[in-house]
């Protein structure tokens, strides 16, 4: 699929992201997807890609409905995660995703400091409303970053997905966060 | 010990800090110690000392010691 949106180039105190091209599928993202203790969380299960079906994921995003975006260690260039973006243009609502691929990166705040780069910049600059993130109920890294940066707790879904792993259906919780929510959010920081 | 001492200490344990460096009005997003891998930990000790797990509506009631001094009974 070729681009068909402007791709997203945003900095944070500590992290570079930028959407992704198939160049840059890599050999230690192929090493996450391979990696329960990465894929479980997310209930995804565990995938041996090739380099070619991952490029071949990669360009699947448009930057326009789906957004790859890394998350780079600025210091070091290092790819250490990243976002995968539904946008509804119609809806005006945005879905996250994020992989922390390295695990030593886990625990350090990455998730909500990348994801507040992105919030601003899709609240801003990509006509969104909503964003919404639909964590695991036990995923309880996930669950804490939305509740810490201010996500709402919508519902919880219960039984709701099929676990990779086999065995009982698994709760999912919604979470959302509106652009004028988003926007006294951030009032507050600044005060 | 109260419910709330055991959930200081439970906190504490999680984020690896003494109790007495937790304060009483601590809840998640207002403590930088409280952070996400800190939080699978309380949890897990949470469900360790009631001895099942947490369901859906229980886990997502916890931001503060009072929530987890709750689920401790």
């Amino acid at each position: 699929m070729q681009a068909k949106g402007r791709p997203v180039l945003l900095k944070t105190q500590r992290f570079a992201l930028r959407s992704l091209k198939p160049s840059d599928g890599s050999e230690r993202w192929m090493s996450w997807l391979r990696d329960p203790e990465v894929m479980g969380p997310l209930n995804a299960p565990v995938r041996a890609w090739t380099s070619q079906e991952l490029r071949a994921h990669i360009a699947g995003a448009d930057n326009a409905q789906r957004y790859l975006i890394g998350i780079f260690d600025a210091a070091s260039q290092t790819q250490i995660g990243f976002f995968m973006i539904d946008a509804d243009s119609f809806q005006r609502r945005a879905t996250f995703n994020v992989v922390i691929g390295e695990k030593s990166w886990w625990g350090k705040g990455v998730v909500n400091e990348a994801r507040a780069a992105l919030l601003d910049e899709f609240f801003q600059h990509r006509d969104i409303d909503k964003a919404v993130g639909l964590p695991l109920a036990r995923n309880f890294p996930a669950v804490f970053n939305y509740k810490a940066q201010g996500w709402r707790h919508e519902g919880t879904l219960r039984g709701h997905c099929t676990s990779a792993l086999g065995g009982a259906r698994l709760d999912q919780y919604q979470f959302g966060l509106s652009k004028d929510e988003w926007a006294a959010a951030r009032r507050e920081q600044k005060q | 010990m109260n419910g709330g001492e055991q959930a200081k200490i439970l906190l504490a344990e999680a984020i690896n800090c003494e109790a007495a460096a937790i304060p009483d009005d601590v809840r998640i997003g207002g403590f930088d110690a409280w952070d996400s891998l800190a939080h699978l930990r309380l949890v897990l000790g949470i469900e360790q000392k009631i001895g099942r797990q947490l369901d859906a509506d229980e886990a997502i009631r916890i931001w503060s010691l009072q929530d987890i001094a709750a689920l401790l009974g």
